[in-house]
């Protein structure tokens, strides 16, 4: 049974509903946000072309210190493909957590949260916004550090499932935006700092899910990140799907399998996301704290 | 109209008839005010544990992950001196992501969120010596960092380690200059994002990245191409890293020297001597830092003329 609106004297589940807006026009608003949301970040790139430096050409840099490390190492060649993998992928996770997950907290920083919450719009389509704007970025980044890295560094992929391949990186992006949306949320509840939420998260989850190495090797750590971390699980099925038939890529479950991990796992994050944003929905617009700075 | 005495100009003080004396008092004032902040915006987010926890996670992370990597392709008998040269490298390697980061993510967060970048600005203080306090914090907490996970690579990943065999004249000058070059390359990165807009905060974790390959902090440089090797050898934390390793590991391998490596090549010797080292280094910080200043007086100067100061962004 819907509550009674803070807004009109009759219930209503959200200020569309109050509004008895048509599910047309619910939805052409809910595309416009999206839209509105990814615009200044793609206009804010463009405007910005620094970052093309900072934020493409110095990260392969970094992916290129691992492949060297295992050049010291005399490693067999697929760690240096392993390396560049996980490289491409750490461009998504890095967008994730500090375009979405630390955004919310941002935004209320910035005073423009509240203005999230009274607009008719839902809270879903912003963080999509963010997610599409931001993606672009990512994508630009992991298509540079797998194109020059695979040229530079001489690796060699042998795929024969495409299809597989390329599934279970759109799952993992699914998977990953979904638990972008939930850490959005939970920052945004646990009204701590996000900048350094965000740093406390990064080396462990880069360790735990086997960036550079098979995941497979961490035991019951593995096994651990690869049941919570889409990351993790994502990269060990690509990696084995990259390199089939090598000895190097045992993974912890065949890739197939992984999939199917993939989708439950976007599924819960979506779900517990949707879930979530309704909570602080509430929360904002009937208590009226959330969006408080420094609260 | 007499022009403006020349301490005013530069500093930005307010009172032209102050003495230096008194002006260095005041720049004290501004740095033990900056660094005070600088310690309660890091620090009071989290109770004293979660907080210490936070402060060493990274560096103890990156330690284990190339540990495992090592492990993996030794298949569990690596070699334990290259593991000392990983564990050692990765975590000083942390004094460098905090330092670097301190100034360039100090001027991001007064310019955009907390929005006092302008008022600090027009305050009778110099912007570096505000800058320097509100950084000092990260480069300690970077050096907490480091120790723990040096502290952890001795007792818990076998890193050979005698205290009476310290040369601690060596490591108290390396560590010297080696800081002040990681301050001049983070007031590099402050004239940068004074540039730039907000979505620079990952910078310099990027350039603290890039600088992490050519500098041998985990590998030594003889694997990398000669014209990269050249680039390391002209980076004062290259030699930063050699001399402090040095210091407190008389018998580790070498990143700079050996075989295949273009000093080598170059010398004829096999690594450099300790002499030696301490010159380069301080000649490559001296460069660094003069540079540094340079620059951060130009960007300081082009966002006040552009307004950037006062400009708010937002992605």
């Amino acid at each position: 049974m819907p509550s009674r609106s803070p807004y009109v004297h009759r219930p209503s589940r959200s200020p569309q509903d109050a509004a008895e807006w048509p599910a047309r026009r619910v939805l052409v608003t809910n595309l416009r946000t999206i839209w509105g949301r990814a615009y200044p970040r793609v206009i804010g790139m463009m405007r910005e072309p620094s970052w093309l430096f900072f934020e493409i050409m110095l990260p392969f840099l970094t992916t290129s210190a691992f492949v060297f490390v295992y050049r010291a190492l005399a490693a067999p060649p697929e760690y240096v493909g392993f390396v560049v993998l996980g490289g491409a992928m750490t461009a998504f996770w890095l967008n994730v957590m500090w375009l979405m997950a630390a955004q919310l907290y941002w935004e209320k920083d910035q005073g423009n949260l509240e203005l999230y919450f009274a607009a008719p719009i839902s809270m879903m389509s912003v963080l999509l916004g963010m997610a599409i704007g931001g993606l672009l970025m990512s994508c630009f980044r992991a298509a540079v550090v797998l194109l020059v890295g695979t040229f530079l560094y001489g690796v060699v992929f042998s795929v024969d499932q495409w299809f597989l391949l390329l599934s279970v990186f759109f799952l993992t992006l699914a998977a990953l935006y979904g638990l972008g949306m939930v850490l959005a949320t939970l920052f945004l509840l646990w009204g701590r700092e996000a900048w350094h939420l965000t740093q406390l998260l990064q080396e462990p989850v880069y360790f735990v899910s086997g960036l550079n190495f098979p995941v497979a090797r961490l035991g019951v750590l593995g096994a651990a990140a690869i049941s919570t971390i889409p990351l993790a699980v994502g990269l060990d099925a690509m990696r084995q799907l990259a390199f089939a038939g090598s000895p190097e890529t045992a993974g912890a479950l065949p890739p197939a399998v992984e999939a199917l991990v993939l989708i439950a796992m976007a599924v819960f994050f979506i779900a517990l996301a949707r879930l979530l944003l309704g909570v602080i929905e509430r929360m904002a617009r009937q208590e009226g704290k959330l969006t408080m700075r420094g609260s | 109209m007499s022009p403006l005495p020349e301490v005013v100009r530069w500093s930005g003080g307010s009172d032209p008839h102050r003495t230096r004396r008194q002006e260095a008092a005041q720049a004290w004032l501004a740095f033990r005010t900056a660094a005070k902040l600088g310690f309660q915006i890091e620090a009071n987010w989290a109770d004293p544990l979660p907080f210490l926890v936070y402060a060493v996670i990274k560096p103890v992370f990156s330690a284990l992950m190339l540990v495992v990597m090592l492990e993996i392709i030794s298949g569990g008998a690596a070699d334990p001196a290259f593991r000392a040269f990983i564990v050692i490298g990765s975590a000083l390697w942390s004094f460098v992501v905090g330092g670097i980061a301190g100034f360039a993510l100090s001027v991001l967060e007064d310019r955009e969120r907390y929005r006092m970048l302008k008022y600090l600005y027009v305050s009778p203080n110099s912007m570096l010596t505000v800058l320097l306090g509100r950084g000092f914090w990260r480069l300690g907490i970077g050096g907490f960092g480091a120790a723990v996970t040096l502290v952890l690579g001795v007792v818990g990943l076998g890193v050979p380690f005698a205290i009476e065999r310290i040369d601690w004249l060596l490591l108290a000058l390396a560590m010297t200059l080696g800081l002040l070059s990681i301050i001049a390359l983070g007031m590099l990165l402050a004239a940068v994002a004074m540039q730039t807009r907000q979505d620079s905060w990952q910078y310099p974790e990027a350039v603290a990245g890039a600088i992490f390959l050519v500098v041998g902090a985990v590998f030594p440089l003889a694997v990398l191409p000669s014209a990269v090797q050249a680039v390391g050898l002209l980076t004062p934390l290259t030699w930063w890293l050699e001399m402090v390793r040095r210091a407190l590991f008389p018998d580790i391998v070498s990143a700079i020297g050996g075989p295949g490596s273009l000093y080598t090549e170059l010398t004829g010797s096999a690594a450099p001597g300790s002499v030696e080292g301490m010159i380069v280094l301080l000649a490559t910080t001296a460069l660094v830092t003069i540079a540094a200043l340079g620059t951060f007086r130009w960007s300081e100067r082009r966002a006040k003329e552009r307004g950037l100061f006062d400009l708010i962004t937002g992605s």
